[in-house]
């Protein structure tokens, strides 16, 4: 299915701001914004939920903390016993530093791969750019023109308060994402 | 603010809670001296060294600012400012300890193995040698908080940027000199108690513990500035979130430095060290010991993962409270087990000090925050740290 877009293109960040924060007020659907670097406080003006990364980390970093203590235990005291320095087979502590790096590691490289799978990244991804200058110098604003209320007239004016450099309307392409 | 100071007032009740606690403290110190010698002089060295910690924390938060350049502290540096004034209340208490009791340091009268070995401790813990040391230790601290302080009301003066020239160059001096004289501080202070006992990383585990109870008592002193209005509008969640994740850190830090410690006395087995830990991990001296890892780290680092946590002044003061009365606790785990033996003592003796050095601290902070402006105005980079958001 195919969705008629509208793009507004900014020239800077305060503008890019307040005409988000705008449009999500005045009840637009906002697709995507796009911008060179990234914005502060963009996040609030597309009234973004908050991430849930920090609990796959949490999630991960746990268990992977978890499955070493457990395998330390079972390499060291059951399924080859070493005597080390008189030390009992079964001793925390000696666990401690390696289970830290394995918890780092899973949580480190869990958080990464669960942010490309959000995003829908993966090797050989083509590149889906909405302008080839939002990489350089522009922002853009995506609206989608979602029912017959979406009044065009209306939201040119309301991106004119923020200066608009330019206005553009699409059709997305079945094949985008 | 006109004349250049901030004017608020402490609400009467709390005024007066701070000022009861401190009699009560002064009482229970007197009643202690008579009835109680033993007990009342190693809980003096406790809340001494904790207040003088809290001073010296404050002083470090500014010098890190200024020796990396950060600007987000800058509206909330009055409080760390105010508490430098800590220093000298710890020094009194501490000094008291050291010339009116030495006998708490077994070295000064036992005669304790005169290996020829040991040449160097018996010249390093002498008397007079001691003390000389310690006054060199204060008084150096003491001189550079109070030009940094200085520097800093004069810039509220004059405006000029020169002064933030100079506090960055002193900022870089103070820290190599504080981590020389704290870590030798930490070991003559502390860690003679035991003189038999060493761990190399003393120093640093006392530093990672001075620096989480400081910036816990700046959480609390901000809030508490925001709640009584000077701070109103100027400490925003972002600058809470900021301390928050500071806390969070060296809490961290602390847990980290706490076990490598404890590892590396555990993994050798060397009497002459491990009965360190023999003595406080057994009895009822254990669960101490592990509500000393609970309150310094799991607790703080739980509590402090969301971001909620760091955002919410109620919350975030509550997990600052703890992380002060974990700093307590690991000081008595610290200076107890040799005084006292097999079992731990925890009496009027201990809490009625604990409460006067609340009071003593809380009247002493407030009263240097009244000395200037509640935000150092003439700082050039003052705008980007009110501006401060993430």
């Amino acid at each position: 299915m195919s969705r008629r877009l509208l793009l507004g293109v900014f020239d800077n960040e305060h503008d890019i701001l307040g005409a988000t924060q705008a449009a999500r007020e005045s009840g637009y659907k906002i697709v995507d914004v796009y911008a060179p670097y990234a914005v502060h406080g963009l996040d609030h003006a597309m009234g973004l939920a908050s991430s849930h990364l920090p609990r796959v980390c949490f999630a991960l970093g746990l268990s992977g903390a978890a499955f070493k203590v457990w395998f330390e235990y079972w390499t060291t005291a059951t399924d080859w016993p070493i005597n080390v320095g008189g030390k009992p087979f079964n001793s925390l502590p000696a666990f401690v530093p390696v289970t830290f790096e394995v918890m780092v590691l899973f949580a480190g490289v869990s958080t990464v791969i669960a942010f490309l799978y959000v995003c829908g990244l993966f090797p050989g991804k083509k590149a889906n750019i909405v302008r080839h200058d939002v990489s350089d110098h522009r922002f853009v604003l995506v609206l989608e023109q979602s029912d017959a209320a979406f009044d065009i007239p209306r939201v040119k004016r309301l991106l004119e308060s923020f200066h608009v450099a330019q206005i553009e309307e699409r059709l997305e392409e079945e094949t985008a994402r | 603010m006109s004349n250049g100071q901030t004017e608020f007032k402490l609400p009467a009740d709390l005024s007066r809670l701070l000022q009861v606690l401190v009699a009560l403290g002064a009482v229970v110190f007197v009643a202690g001296l008579l009835l109680a010698p033993e007990r009342i002089w190693p809980s003096l060295l406790l809340v001494s060294y904790f207040v003088l910690c809290l001073g010296l924390g404050g002083v470090v938060f500014i010098a890190f600012h200024y020796v990396t350049g950060a600007t987000w502290g800058i509206a909330l540096r009055r409080v760390p400012e105010a508490m430098s004034t800590l220093i000298p209340v710890g020094a009194i208490g501490l000094l008291a300890v050291f010339i009116f009791h030495p006998s708490i340091y077994s070295w000064t009268s036992a005669v304790h193995a005169p290996v020829e070995a040991a040449w160097f401790k018996h010249f390093w813990l002498t008397r007079p040698f001691f003390v000389v040391r310690a006054m060199i230790y204060l008084l150096l601290w003491l001189s550079m908080a109070a030009a940094f302080v200085r520097n800093s009301y004069r810039q509220d003066q004059d405006r000029n940027p020169v002064h933030t020239r100079r506090n960055e160059r002193l900022a870089a001096i103070f820290l190599a000199v504080f981590g020389l004289t704290f870590w030798l501080a930490s070991y003559d202070w502390i860690m003679s108690l035991e003189p038999e006992w060493y761990s190399t990383i003393f120093g640093i585990y006392h530093f990672a513990g001075l620096f989480a109870s400081g910036v816990a008592a700046i959480i609390i002193f901000a809030v508490a500035l925001k709640k009584l209005g000077p701070l109103e509008g100027v400490l925003s969640e972002s600058h809470l979130h900021d301390v928050g994740k500071l806390l969070f850190a060296f809490s961290t830090f602390w847990a980290y430095i706490w076990f490598s410690q404890y590892m590396l006395i555990w993994y050798t087995d060397i009497p002459e060290e491990a009965r360190y830990y023999v003595a406080r991990m057994h009895g009822n001296w254990g669960p101490l010991f592990l509500l000393n890892f609970m309150m310094n780290w799991a607790l703080p680092f739980l509590a402090l993962l969301p971001r909620v946590t760091k955002r919410t002044p109620g919350l975030l003061v509550k997990v600052a409270v703890l992380v002060l009365l974990g700093r307590w606790l690991d000081l008595y785990l610290m200076i107890s087990p040799p005084l006292m033996g097999t079992k731990p003592f925890f009496g009027a003796w201990e809490f009625g000090l604990m409460l006067g050095a609340v009071g003593l601290c809380g009247l002493v902070v407030f009263r240097a925050l009244r000395r200037a402006a509640p935000v150092p105005l003439g700082d050039p980079w003052l705008t980007d740290s009110l501006q401060h958001h993430q």
